[in-house]
């Protein structure tokens, strides 16, 4: 540390102890600002991460591969012939955690007394368990499993207006690759529920080999579904994998490309919990700067005896500063230990808000929310805090920078 | 040439509708080793004359030069800086700084000169052993008498070893005691170790010991008397 930087800090930490009520106010008043600032932001990345997660693993995974042109047309005339092929080529991927097969097709699901629109998935019932959370939602009946041919998991919204139970017959209508209408005979094996509308009201799924076998697609899928071991990997892993699959009539999409929705929730709670931070840090600096202000008027006499013995504008200025980073740091510091202690504790036993957020189960919240202290959110907390320290500590500092010392030591 | 010389300074302060010529025309000149005071009446121009000498204010009109530089054509910083290499001051009151011990008060001046730790903090305790501070090293100022506090000031005045050291009305907070003390180790620097003071005061006691005595009037120096 340079000698002019500890004559700074000592100074500054000194003067800030001559009202030690006043510094312990203002302090205070910061940690509680920057406490809750940090418990908020990570109650809001916690639950950020919570829905990116949900929505990611719901249903559609980290990335997608489908052939050219599927995910906007969903008619299986564009499919993967040879996914055997194509898994063989990217499973190595780096960051690569699970890969999965599907057919994805829209139909219609009849019963004997209704019909309704449908979002048929043929799925490996085993290999989807892990890939997606679809089978934690079956509340009633069970999940399929490899023998069940003609076994069908249905949203309960489905169910409903089909007006079929478990164990009932539906028949599943569908286009083929061809354009011909396609139906089997299927029965309900298991309701789900998940609060999603598209998957409670749309949602039947099948056993893979009984959707390709109904649909005369032999071998082929629509979708190759990969899980990645984080959303960290995800993008690194898709551009690998196109790089990887190009010229091959391919697309490989991420989820955010898929359905940016959760993307953009974050994106919106990121701003709010911006405005929110700027909000309290623009009140507590303005205690800050009033703290200060006060401190540099009791010390007018001091400063021109200062001014008086060589201490340069400059230098008091920077004096100035440093104090005022100094009780932004002490209270900025004590807050992050509060606010960074109750993170971390709740993020481990959880915050339980079904009371209040079993409504939002549509958005991919869950009812228990694990606050998440993420580095970046800590940083641009106390960096704003510290940015803010400087700017409150301008206008003492250039106060004090321009006192003229004969004038200052007349003061009483 | 001499240590100070000052000519026709003139200086008036204004503050609304009220004016007031504080310097009319002073003229001045102290040599090295000089004792010198300047006696005179509350408002005669004694404080504002120290504070252009110290260049913490500036005259309206007249030539100032102070140790052979002409300190009215420097800047605001080159100012600070030639306070910090060439002056040294003694106030009245509230001379020290509240949060720093005596050694770190005296050492302060060194450590603005850029001087390393060691070397100025051995300097601060040789002159505070000087002035009669041994042991009060690591004393604030507010565990210490005025006194005393006078004297860490002296110390602190002396620590740069500068041309000439400003004191105005060092003695007006002290008892008489106290006051005589301090005007006898002054006195007692400047005849042992050439250390040039000019002092502001119109302490009998001060005035009496002053080697040159220049009295102020309504902003003019209207009598010199050497002893």
């Amino acid at each position: 540390m340079s000698d002019s930087l500890a004559i700074y800090l000592t100074l500054g930490w000194r003067n800030l102890w001559r009202h030690p009520l006043r510094t312990a106010l203002t302090a205070g008043a910061l940690a509680v600002g920057i406490a809750a600032l940090t418990f908020l932001s990570a109650m809001n990345d916690g639950w950020m991460q919570q829905i990116k997660t949900n929505f990611a693993l719901t249903v559609t995974g980290h990335v997608q591969i489908h052939a050219k042109g599927f995910e906007q047309s969903r008619k299986l005339a564009q499919r993967i012939e040879d996914p055997a092929a194509v898994i063989a080529a990217v499973r190595h991927v780096p960051g690569v955690a699970l890969i999965d097969r599907r057919v994805r097709v829209s139909g219609l699901a009849s019963s004997a007394g209704a019909s309704g629109g449908a979002q048929i998935y043929g799925v490996q019932p085993r290999l989807e368990a892990r890939m997606s959370r679809l089978a934690s939602f079956v509340d009633k009946g069970r999940w399929l499993t490899d023998k069940d041919n003609h076994g069908v998991v249905l949203g309960d919204g489905l169910a409903n207006s089909l007006e079929v139970g478990l164990g009932d017959k539906i028949v599943l209508m569908a286009a083929m690759p061809d354009g011909d209408i396609a139906s089997e005979v299927f029965r309900v094996r298991g309701l789900m529920h998940s609060g999603v509308m598209d998957i409670d009201d749309l949602l039947a799924v099948v056993p893979l080999k009984s959707a390709q076998r109904w649909l005369g697609l032999g071998r082929a899928v629509t979708d190759i579904v990969v899980r990645a071991a984080g959303f960290e990997a995800v993008a690194p892993l898709a551009a690998q994998m196109r790089r990887i699959l190009h010229g091959k009539g391919l697309e490989v999409l991420s989820w955010i490309q898929i359905d940016p929705m959760a993307e953009q929730w974050a994106e919106f709670a990121d701003a709010y919990t911006w405005i929110v931070l700027a909000v309290v840090i623009l009140v507590v600096l303005a205690e800050v700067l009033n703290t200060m202000l006060m401190s540099m008027h009791e010390r007018v006499r001091e400063f021109g005896l200062m001014g008086a013995l060589g201490v340069m504008p400059v230098q008091m200025f920077a004096m100035v500063v440093w104090e005022t980073v100094l009780l932004v740091a002490l209270g900025s510091l004590l807050g992050f230990a509060l606010g960074g202690g109750a993170s971390w504790w709740f993020g481990d036993k959880g915050i339980d808000l079904s009371h209040y957020a079993s409504a939002f189960s549509f958005m991919y919240m869950d009812p228990i929310v694990h606050p998440l202290l993420r580095a970046q959110s800590v940083a641009e907390i106390l960096g704003a805090a510290v940015f803010g320290a400087m700017v409150a500590g301008l206008y003492p500092a250039w106060l004090a920078s321009r006192l003229e010392p004969a004038q200052a030591l007349r003061e009483v | 040439m001499a240590l100070i010389e000052v000519h026709e300074l003139h200086k008036h302060y204004a503050s609304g509708a009220i004016a007031a010529q504080a310097l009319n025309g002073v003229n001045l000149s102290i040599e090295r080793g000089d004792f010198s005071v300047l006696a005179g009446r509350s408002g005669s121009g004694k404080t504002t004359l120290l504070n252009m000498i110290g260049t913490l204010d500036r005259p309206d009109d007249g030539t100032l030069v102070v140790a052979d530089h002409d300190v009215l054509a420097m800047t605001v910083a080159e100012r600070a800086d030639f306070r910090l290499r060439h002056i040294g001051f003694v106030f009245q009151a509230y001379n020290l700084i509240r949060v720093l011990s005596a050694r770190e008060n005296v050492a302060y001046v060194l450590q603005l000169q850029g001087m390393p730790a060691k070397q100025r903090l051995a300097e601060a305790d040789r002159l505070l052993a000087e002035v009669g501070l041994q042991g009060f090293e690591d004393r604030r100022p507010d565990q210490m008498s005025g006194g005393q506090q006078q004297r860490v000031a002296v110390a602190r005045a002396l620590i740069s070893n500068p041309d000439i050291v400003l004191a105005d009305e060092p003695t007006a907070n002290l008892d008489s005691h106290t006051g005589e003390a301090l005007l006898a180790l002054m006195r007692h620097l400047n005849e042992e170790h050439g250390v040039t003071f000019l002092v502001a005061s119109h302490d009998p006691g001060v005035i009496a010991a002053g080697r040159q005595l220049y009295r102020m009037d309504d902003g003019r120096i209207v009598s010199r008397e050497d002893r």
